[in-house]
């Protein structure tokens, strides 16, 4: 048992979920503003409608699609929902919501808008009258199951049928995702024990496997696509780096000894479910928000990759785990296994898909957090070797397919680990 | 609710788990599904007997157990409780159940847990 007692100031819930609002609010306000300013506000809005009309599949960049303004203004409308249910529903802020809310947040940069995520918020709404639960219940899953959104937009626009009845299908696939995807994505944990913190990614890999199927035996195609922005944007680094300094600063605003308190955080294994805001309290864990965004952002600088739709996605991926089970020592051996491997086959590193690859391997932290860092290098080079081939069994519906690879990964390795683990009565 | 036999299973197993990993050779368990006549509530009392933790294990212990009842964490995970032999989840434990009391007898250590079903 790995416990703390906390000591540091309860800033309340609505404080904590404005300090969290501070994100989609920026992003929104700087979209605007960036759009007034460059005098092309009416481009900004056709950018925003080529973002909502967009089939979204994996790889589909709203940066490039619809610009960087429109592409802020829709992560800042997602982002205000989800505080809105957050709020409506009296949430407890915990590391679970952080990390749902930043994955959220993160993949409002490529693949997730307003139109493909409603009608799963929808399916689950329905789900709770059905069993007859709050909605409360399952936010949280429902936060991280938008993974599927991408199936919504695709059946809607890219011309599979004609256009009501494309979107009545779809409006229906999506629903029907957020009616089946909490039992599922429940049930899906066992797979893997835990080890695999982007379980969602995992389980909407396997629904959407068994949908894209579906309309393939229809003679439907649904394949990947590689719409990336390939320019780097100073305001993007700069409202990041001003974001990270925030969270540091925040944490030794909340705990003035979050820094002295940061080595407790890294004696956790990380493996679900790990809480940090409950385990070290949410000074040291915005700290260590913090700190793996740095590292996240400065990995990307120093390969010379471009900060783009995807890659914000993995950063903030990375930045929302760090309240929920993520940390400098159980990420970088995993990170490492993959770089290594990728260099082993010849890849380019500041690539985009292999820069994703390397944040978004960070799933299997747990993995490094419980067997060391030598197993957590194996589970980075197995992951990089699964993650570049399993996107085309879900043709790309699936926006985790980190999580589906981690889940496959994990699945593999914790009952071979396990055998040969020495058990240790403490 | 749903799989509530299950989840009050799971809680226990957790618990057991935690203490036999810390060498405990003599436990009692009791689970009381009757707790008050109009509701569905459960009672589960858990004793070691002949243990040795120090107050540190048992504060952080209570600490954890009284993390508050957390639906939408139940909801979603509550099928890792008891699972995994490290018996790390008492955090998830505490979010299953809405009070929870740890107290040391001289050698003995009593948990008691309360849960709405």
């Amino acid at each position: 048992m790995e416990l703390n007692k906390v000591d540091e100031k309860d800033i309340g819930r609505i404080r904590k979920l404005g300090l969290l609002s501070v994100l989609p609010i920026v992003f929104l306000i700087v979209g605007i503003i960036y759009g007034i300013y460059n005098g092309s506000f009416h481009s900004v809005i056709n950018g925003f409608i080529n973002i909502v009309l967009t089939p979204t599949i994996l790889v589909t960049d709203f940066i490039e699609v619809g610009g960087i303004e429109a592409a802020f203004i829709n992560v800042g409308l997602v982002g205000l929902l989800n505080i809105y249910i957050m709020h409506h529903y009296r949430l407890k802020l915990n590391g679970i919501l952080i990390a749902a809310f930043f994955t959220v947040i993160g993949f409002s940069f490529f693949g997730k808008n307003l139109y493909n995520i409603i009608p799963i918020y929808l399916g689950g709404y329905f789900y709770t009258i059905y069993k007859k639960i709050s909605f409360k219940d399952i936010i949280i899953a429902l936060m991280f199951g938008t993974a599927l959104a991408p199936l919504v937009s695709e059946i809607s626009f890219s011309g599979l049928l004609r256009p009501f009845w494309a979107i009545v299908v779809a409006v229906c696939v999506g629903i029907f995702i957020g009616f089946i995807l909490v039992p599922l994505s429940s049930h899906m944990l066992k797979f893997h024990d835990g080890y695999n913190l982007y379980n969602i990614g995992f389980t909407s890999g396997i629904v959407g496997t068994v949908l894209t199927s579906v309309l393939r035996s229809f003679g439907i195609t649904v394949e990947p696509v590689n719409i990336i922005s390939e320019k780097n944007h100073p305001v993007i680094i700069i409202i990041l780096l001003c974001l990270f300094l925030g969270f540091f600063f925040t944490g030794i605003y909340i705990n003035r000894r979050a820094i002295m308190d940061f080595g407790k955080i890294l004696q956790y294994k990380g493996r679900l479910i790990t809480d940090f805001t409950h385990l070290v309290g949410f000074g040291v864990t915005f700290l260590n928000m913090a700190l793996l965004g740095f590292l996240s952002l400065f990995y990307v600088m120093l390969i010379g990759g471009v900060v783009n739709g995807p890659v914000l996605a993995g950063i903030f991926t990375v930045v929302g785990f760090g309240a929920f089970g993520k940390h400098i020592k159980n990420c970088l051996p995993v990170m490492l296994g993959v770089i290594v491997t990728a260099l082993f086959f010849g890849n380019d590193l500041s690539t985009t898909g292999i820069i994703i690859s390397v944040l978004f391997s960070t799933t299997l932290a747990p993995i490094a957090g419980t067997y060391g860092p030598v197993i957590g290098f194996l589970a980075g080079a197995l992951h990089m070797a699964v993650v570049t081939n399993v996107g085309v069994i879900h043709g790309g519906v699936n926006l985790y397919n980190n999580g589906f690879s981690g889940g496959l990964v994990a699945g593999v390795m914790i009952p071979i680990l396990d055998a040969f683990h020495k058990e240790r009565n403490r | 609710m749903r799989h509530e036999a299950k989840k009050i299973a799971q809680i226990v197993s957790e618990i057991l788990t935690l203490f036999l990993l810390n060498g405990a050779e003599n436990i009692d368990i009791k689970v009381n599904t009757k707790v008050s006549p109009n509701e569905q509530n459960t009672e589960i009392i858990i004793i070691q007997y002949e243990c040795e933790y120090e107050e540190e294990f048992i504060q952080k212990m209570k600490y954890n157990l009284n993390t508050q009842r957390q639906y939408e964490i139940e909801g979603y995970y509550w099928q890792l409780v008891g699972e995994d032999d490290s018996g790390d989840e008492l955090h998830l434990v505490g979010a299953m159940v809405d009070k929870a009391n740890v107290t040391k007898i001289g050698k003995e250590l009593h948990i008691q847990l309360f849960r709405k079903a």
